[in-house]
């Protein structure tokens, strides 16, 4: 017997004509070959937090699929965490409909760009999208950056960006994002709360 | 069941931390038995284990009012966090083997098999010290040999005595251990663990304590023998004809490499944690051949030694 922090038990094929059944007159071998005939398939149940407001409600994901077997892992189910002590179980209509957000076919996976003019959505690259994202930022604030306000006194702001956080996000990755908006001058910052 | 809607999550009653065992606890499990016995693979054994139940029933009616911990013990356990009735020291009274007396008279009455009528006849013409060595091996989990077929009956009686001081002390009394997989009132691992479908425990999962039959909140994802959260998965048996294969699964840690049943109420309500739980044995079978050692006994089955 396997013993650690307590005590395991071994329920197996080989034990089971010694058991408490046989023992007590009754035949397990009908149970024995019929368990050949049953596989056995893998679940997971997977804590997450809701992407969509600050409320950061705890959900529960249900997927399918055997990682070991290398077969693709499939989200099938997502409801309310009833242990999580904002939301008890509970979601609101669009926490509700997380499945379906996963799901999406049109659930954007990878950074697109619409050019100025254009009407027509291009894919471009993760380094492209920052490259892009830091030079048209850092125009928009070398022409808006203020520095001091009507009475001289030293503002240094920026109020021509803002930015939008995620609410899923740790507390740790929410202390970096505010150290860089802040650093940049930028007001207008916001956690999703009220969209 | 499905709650009021909208609810009002502010107001919402606190879910019990800990469920002490109803009355009618044994009366359901024999129904539950013989209804699983329909078309099973074990039938005739399920079947037995109804009336085993439902003598279990009878005997717990008839217990009498039991010699409880006094409120000062009650006190220190509460203070220490340790459980007030703990199966392994706790001096057990007579009442036990009356229990054990009733349910060999009741079996005897009824249509069972030869070696299980034998059994019966040795307990009950075995001195009080054999009983209590044997009540020692059920409690402390030894490997049994000679005793198989004896146990489970012994183990029945136990269940009754232990059952009712659960039911006698209350829930109010107990407050959970520092150990959170062990029962906060007799200090057993669990049989199974039950995911709860009623409006102030929706989805929220309890172990079941395979002697006294109390259960206790444990967050849902956690691996009740090592408390690791990181590698759980819940295998289920494909392609079982049983009523009960979706909704009983094995919740695997890779951890510390083992399981336990988690019954899902939502999918079986009239649902046992121990009828379902020795209704799918082949799930054992399966789990055990995919290297997972299980967890908490379930005092009403001895497995052979291997």
């Amino acid at each position: 017997m396997h013993v650690t922090r307590r005590q395991f038990f071994r329920i197996c094929s080989a034990g089971l004509p010694a058991s408490s059944i046989a023992a007590m007159g009754f035949s397990p071998a009908a149970a024995l070959a019929e368990v050949r005939a049953f596989k056995l398939a893998r679940t997971t149940e997977t804590r997450n937090t809701c992407p969509y407001c600050s409320v950061s409600c705890g959900v529960l994901m249900y997927s399918l699929g055997d990682k070991a077997k290398n077969a693709k892992a499939e989200i099938i189910h997502i409801e309310g965490d009833p242990d999580h002590p904002v939301n008890r179980g509970t979601l609101c209509p669009k926490g509700a409909a997380l499945l379906d957000f996963v799901n999406s076919p049109d659930r954007l996976k990878h950074p697109e760009v619409r050019e100025a003019g254009s009407n027509e959505w291009k894919r471009i690259s993760w380094d492209d999208a920052f490259n892009r994202i830091a030079k048209l930022m850092k125009a928009d604030r070398d022409a808006n950056f203020i520095t001091k306000n009507a009475d001289g006194a030293t503002v240094n702001r920026w109020l021509s960006t803002g930015f939008l956080a995620a609410s899923a996000s740790s507390n740790e990755s929410g202390y970096i994002t505010h150290k860089v908006v802040r650093s940049l001058g930028i007001l207008a910052f916001d956690n999703q709360a009220r969209v | 069941m499905a709650a009021a809607f909208p609810i009002d999550v502010s107001t919402l009653a606190e879910p019990p931390r800990i469920i002490a065992p109803a009355a009618t606890l044994f009366a359901a499990r024999a129904r539950r038995f013989a209804q699983l016995a329909e078309d099973h693979a074990l039938g005739d054994w399920l079947r037995f284990l109804a009336l085993l139940t439902q003598a279990q029933h009878e005997a717990f009616a008839a217990i009498p009012p039991l010699s409880l911990p006094a409120a000062e013990a009650l006190e220190r356990a509460r203070r220490h966090a340790m459980p007030p009735v703990p199966a392994l020291h706790w001096q057990r009274d007579g009442a036990w083997r009356a229990a054990l007396r009733r349910i060999t008279a009741a079996l005897a009455d009824a249509a069972v098999p030869q070696a299980v009528r034998q059994s019966c006849a040795r307990l009950e013409a075995a001195p009080e010290a054999a009983l209590e060595a044997l009540a020692g091996q059920v409690l402390r989990n030894e490997p049994y040999d000679a005793d198989t077929a004896l146990l489970p009956l012994v183990a029945a009686a136990l269940q009754v005595y232990w059952t009712a001081l659960a039911a006698a002390l209350g829930a109010a009394h107990l407050a959970a251990l520092d150990v959170h997989g062990l029962c906060p009132c007799c200090g057993s691992p669990p049989v199974a663990s039950v995911v709860r479908s009623a409006p102030d425990m929706n989805n929220l999962r309890y172990l079941h304590c395979a002697l006294c039959n109390t259960e206790w909140n444990f967050v849902r994802i956690k691996c009740a023998a090592c408390d690791s959260t990181t590698q759980i998965a819940y295998r289920n048996l494909e392609g079982s004809p049983l009523p009960n294969a979706a909704a009983v699964r094995a919740e695997t840690c890779d951890n510390c490499m083992s399981y336990l049943k988690i019954l899902y109420q939502a999918k079986a309500p009239d649902g046992d944690p121990v009828a379902d739980d020795l209704a799918t044995l082949a799930l054992d079978l399966l789990v055990d051949e995919a290297g997972y050692a299980r967890a908490g006994p379930n005092l009403l089955f001895v497995s052979g030694s291997s």
